[in-house]
């Protein structure tokens, strides 16, 4: 992993801490294959949060349109955190 | 714009801009007025805007639109206040929040379940605010008081047995509870905590005399199962200007499980009525022509639905 990747990581859970609260997250230790249903249990409203919050740090890069095209709501919900920071720094790249 | 503020409470909305996630994201409509305004309006008590916000709202911003979700009072990330759950209230909300965002014209209203009846009742408050409406599995419409919230309300308290159920089950799965302990959460508020059910026990159905007041195009689309499929039949009889189309195989769920034919049905219709274009991947031999004139009340013939028939008459029902 680099350096930008963990710079992203470190983003995203920072944003899921805002999303989800602190508590939770506590006993989750989040890396790139942690998955936001199975690991996290986001529900697809805090998806939609977590998706704002990256957009508005990000721009466009932050935005799911080229991701998620095509994915059904269990498809999306069952990526991983990975899937997700690849996404912003393949964008950037 | 995560949140606005509107008639005191704060609500959370999303937006999608035209085009955004469109190939290239380049405006691709003839003619440079600007963007129709559709605004998704969602179910009850376990439901939110993520079941637009996954479903139809890109596809129908790609195709031009300028996409509006938002949750109402009490539901998804809004702001819970303890009364002013009726559909009445609901209205206004809506209204307010378009005002808050800077959208004063009319606009395109799609309403699923209880949404549908949030939308019609919209319709009909403000005319003049709403040119169009696509009600899909909408309660609301029936010929007398009663009969139409039964279903509704059973169907709320079947919702509100199986969340229970499913948290003593799913504490087996930690991880799988933090989600059904949310929606349970979500649901003891409102129904426990909150004036809904009351609200939705009053609220009077929008009858065919009303439906019949209607000027805008209304676009029903219901599940051959449903359980709220006469409601469909009912708008077909009564709207002068609705197209009704029955999804075979398919009952109150359809939004989710059936939404690629959903959107084969919509995105000709909202070409049709608001001028936005139909891409190609969902563009059938079936479908409607895209960018038709926006003043013709008239699907194309071709359209996938049965064409509007006059008030009272059966015929064309599928």
């Amino acid at each position: 992993m680099t350096s930008a990747d963990d710079g992203v990581l470190a983003e995203v859970v920072r944003m899921l801490v805002e999303v989800v609260g602190e508590d939770f997250l506590l006993d989750v230790q989040v890396g790139p294959d942690t998955t936001f249903n199975g690991d996290l249990a986001l529900e697809s409203i805090e998806f939609v949060a977590l998706a704002e919050k990256l957009r508005a740090r990000y721009g466009d890069r932050g935005d799911f349109a080229g991701l998620v095209a095509g994915m059904d709501l269990d498809q999306i919900m069952n990526m991983t955190v990975g899937d997700l920071t690849q996404h912003v720094e393949a964008a950037h790249a | 714009m995560p949140e606005v503020t509107a008639r005191g409470v704060r609500f959370h909305v999303q937006t999608m801009d035209a085009w955004e996630g469109s190939p290239g994201g380049a405006p691709r409509r003839a003619g440079a007025g600007p963007a129709p305004v559709v605004v998704f309006v969602h179910g009850l008590v376990t439901d939110n805007l993520s079941s637009f916000y996954y479903s139809l709202a890109r596809p129908v911003s790609a195709a031009g639109a300028h996409a509006v979700m938002y949750d109402l009072r009490g539901h998804g990330r809004s702001e819970c206040t303890a009364t002013g759950h009726g559909a009445a209230d609901a209205a206004r909300d809506l209204f307010a929040i378009l005002g808050e965002l800077g959208h004063h014209g009319p606009v395109h209203l799609v309403g699923n379940s209880y949404g549908g009846v949030v939308a019609l009742n919209a319709a009909l408050a403000r005319p003049d605010r709403v040119a169009g409406l696509i009600l899909i599995e909408a309660y609301g419409p029936a010929e007398h008081a009663g009969e139409w919230t039964e279903g509704m309300l059973n169907s709320l308290g079947r919702t509100a047995l199986a969340l229970e159920y499913e948290r003593q089950a799913d504490q087996l799965l930690a991880m799988g509870w933090r989600q059904r302990g949310r929606q349970a959460a979500t649901a003891d508020a409102l129904i426990n905590g909150t004036s809904l059910m009351e609200d939705l026990a009053a609220l009077d159905p929008v009858r065919p005399a009303d439906l019949a007041t209607l000027s805008c195009p209304v676009l029903a689309v219901y599940g051959e199962h449903s359980d709220v499929v006469d409601a469909g039949t009912l708008l077909l009889r009564s709207v002068p200007g609705c197209t009704l189309h029955i999804m075979a195989g398919h009952a109150h769920t359809l939004l989710r499980e059936g939404t690629e034919e959903l959107l084969e049905v919509m995105l000709p219709w909202l070409s049709h009525h608001a001028g936005t274009t139909v891409p190609a991947a969902t563009r059938s031999p079936h479908a409607a022509r895209p960018a038709a004139p926006a003043a013709s009340a008239e699907p194309a013939p071709s359209a996938p639905f049965a064409p509007p028939v006059p008030p009272a008459s059966p015929a064309g029902v599928r």
